[in-house]
């Protein structure tokens, strides 16, 4: 494997913070060498400083791309905690149904997932909706959207197939038949779920313009691996982003003291979501 | 990491094979139960006992040895199989790996060869196992963060609130001195 010195991880993992906020401090080395040798030999780069000057001048940004996919932890599951998706489920949809209902018109009722990974997060908010309306779906007019930096990622969650250990963690019998099709030796997420979400590419560091608002904010198991500054601004623009009465769920050991004070936060059952002030 | 004994099941109706198997396998420190009818693999399939890994001649008296493979994989899902096939017959074998089985051995039956390949299978059950007790550990250990610091993310809050309203009563003017810092300590010390 390629080792890299003392000086690259000062300047490749300030690279890496740049393009991606992802936060590796000094004694990350070893894992910006275990996950960034394959790429560098793949590249037949002498060092990794190579492959960063490599990643800065490629006008079609598709080594950047290559580095980010490498470096993200995209680790999650279907139903992650349980308690966060009972939350939703039993209070915050109900509420929101509540509220947004009456009126000639359908309202749009918009749940972001914003670093949703490979979908699962996702997917598994789009079969809360679907057991807690059953036949009344049509009655709204639902807008999921999952976003990541990652382009594997988005890759794979818009694909919507999962192989036997990505569906043995946390989907039951039950639902995994409901929702999905076997595909060979994977399964395939039904298209009446696939419809109902849509994923794109979007990188968290940036400003939000354009995406409005949301009513339902999961921003979860992502800001863990940004810098405290970076944290800030982030849960700054999630503040903006979200509806007046919409609600803000984080990641259950992830904390928002000292990081944003426009949120306050509430119990129910097991979890904790977020309000704005 | 740890190098698991295996559970072994060995199928052959050939005796001197199944003699010689059973002494081998029992010297590389695997469990071994050994039957010469593939009924009688199924029979042990279906009860209590746990096997690692199934042993089977593509060739027995009462039924095909892939079909032994089929039921075994469908009654355990995560039984690694190596097939024993003649050797004539290297189609038989692809075949049974189509159907789940991990490896082949062809006869006469090279021991060293057998023993490194169940090596190979120990390892890789090991590693399995230590992903499962580590998914399981962070688990428990991410449960046990989560509710500390959801109550702490509580307490912070209603503090927070305390201090507010304490600051807002010192704050506005007008009121008895002391009757504000009595009004503002009773809020503190209501937290
Ligand atoms: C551990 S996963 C969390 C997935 C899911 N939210 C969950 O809790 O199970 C973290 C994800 O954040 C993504 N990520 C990291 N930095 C990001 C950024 N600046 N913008 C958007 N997504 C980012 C990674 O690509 C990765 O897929």
């Amino acid at each position: 494997m390629l080792k890299i010195t003392a000086g690259e991880i000062k300047t490749v993992s300030q690279y890496i913070k740049d393009i991606s906020g992802i936060y590796l401090d000094a004694s990350k080395g070893y894992l910006l060498e275990t996950r960034l040798s394959p790429l560098a030999e793949a590249l037949d780069c002498k060092n990794y400083s190579e492959l960063q000057h490599k990643a800065s001048r490629d006008a079609s940004k598709k080594i950047e791309r290559q580095i980010i996919d490498a470096i993200s932890t995209n680790e999650t599951l279907f139903f992650r905690d349980k308690g966060p998706f009972e939350l939703l489920q039993y209070k915050l949809l109900p509420e929101l149904i509540d509220a947004r209902s009456g009126g000639a018109l359908k309202r749009q009722l918009r749940v972001w997932s914003a670093a949703s990974s490979t979908g699962q997060e996702l997917y598994s908010v789009a079969i809360v909706i679907r057991e807690l309306l059953q036949g009344n779906l049509g009655k709204y007019n639902f807008h999921l959207l999952g976003t990541d930096i990652s382009d594997n990622a988005v890759q794979q969650a818009s694909y919507g197939k999962y192989n036997k250990f990505e569906i043995e963690r946390g989907l039951d019998q039950a639902v995994l038949r409901k929702y999905f099709t076997a595909f060979g030796d994977s399964w395939k997420v039904r298209d009446e779920l696939r419809a109902m979400v849509k994923f794109q590419k979007f990188n968290l560091m940036q400003p939000f313009t354009g995406l409005g608002k949301f009513d339902i904010i999961l921003c979860r198991n992502v800001a863990i691996y940004f810098t405290m500054d970076d944290r800030k601004k982030l849960f700054a623009k999630l503040a903006d982003s979200l509806a007046d009465d919409g609600f803000l769920v984080i990641g259950s050991t992830e904390s928002l003291t000292g990081i944003c004070s426009r949120f306050e936060p509430k119990r129910h059952l097991r979890s904790i979501f977020y309000q704005k002030k | 990491m740890t190098m698991k004994t295996l559970s072994l099941l060995v199928v052959d109706d050939d005796p001197v094979i199944r003699l010689l198997l059973c002494q081998r396998l029992t010297k590389d420190n695997h469990m071994v139960s050994a039957v010469d009818k593939g009924q009688d693999a199924l029979g042990l399939l279906r009860g209590d006992a746990q096997f690692d890994a199934l042993i089977t001649d593509l060739v027995l008296p009462d039924m095909d040895g892939i079909a032994v493979l089929e039921v075994a994989k469908s009654l355990r899902p995560t039984i690694e199989a190596l097939v024993i096939t003649g050797h004539a017959s290297v189609d038989s074998a692809v075949e049974a790996m189509k159907k789940g089985a991990v490896d082949y051995l062809t006869k006469p039956i090279n021991f060293d060869e057998l023993s490194l390949r169940l090596d190979h299978i120990a390892i890789r059950q090991g590693l399995a196992k230590d992903a499962r007790d580590i998914l399981l550990a962070k688990e428990v250990t991410e449960q046990e963060a989560a509710s500390t610091i959801q109550a702490l993310e509580m307490r912070v809050s209603e503090l927070q609130d305390a201090l507010t309203a304490a600051a807002a009563i010192l704050r506005d003017g007008g009121r008895d001195q002391e009757d504000k810092i009595s009004q503002a300590l009773a809020i503190l010390n209501r937290t």
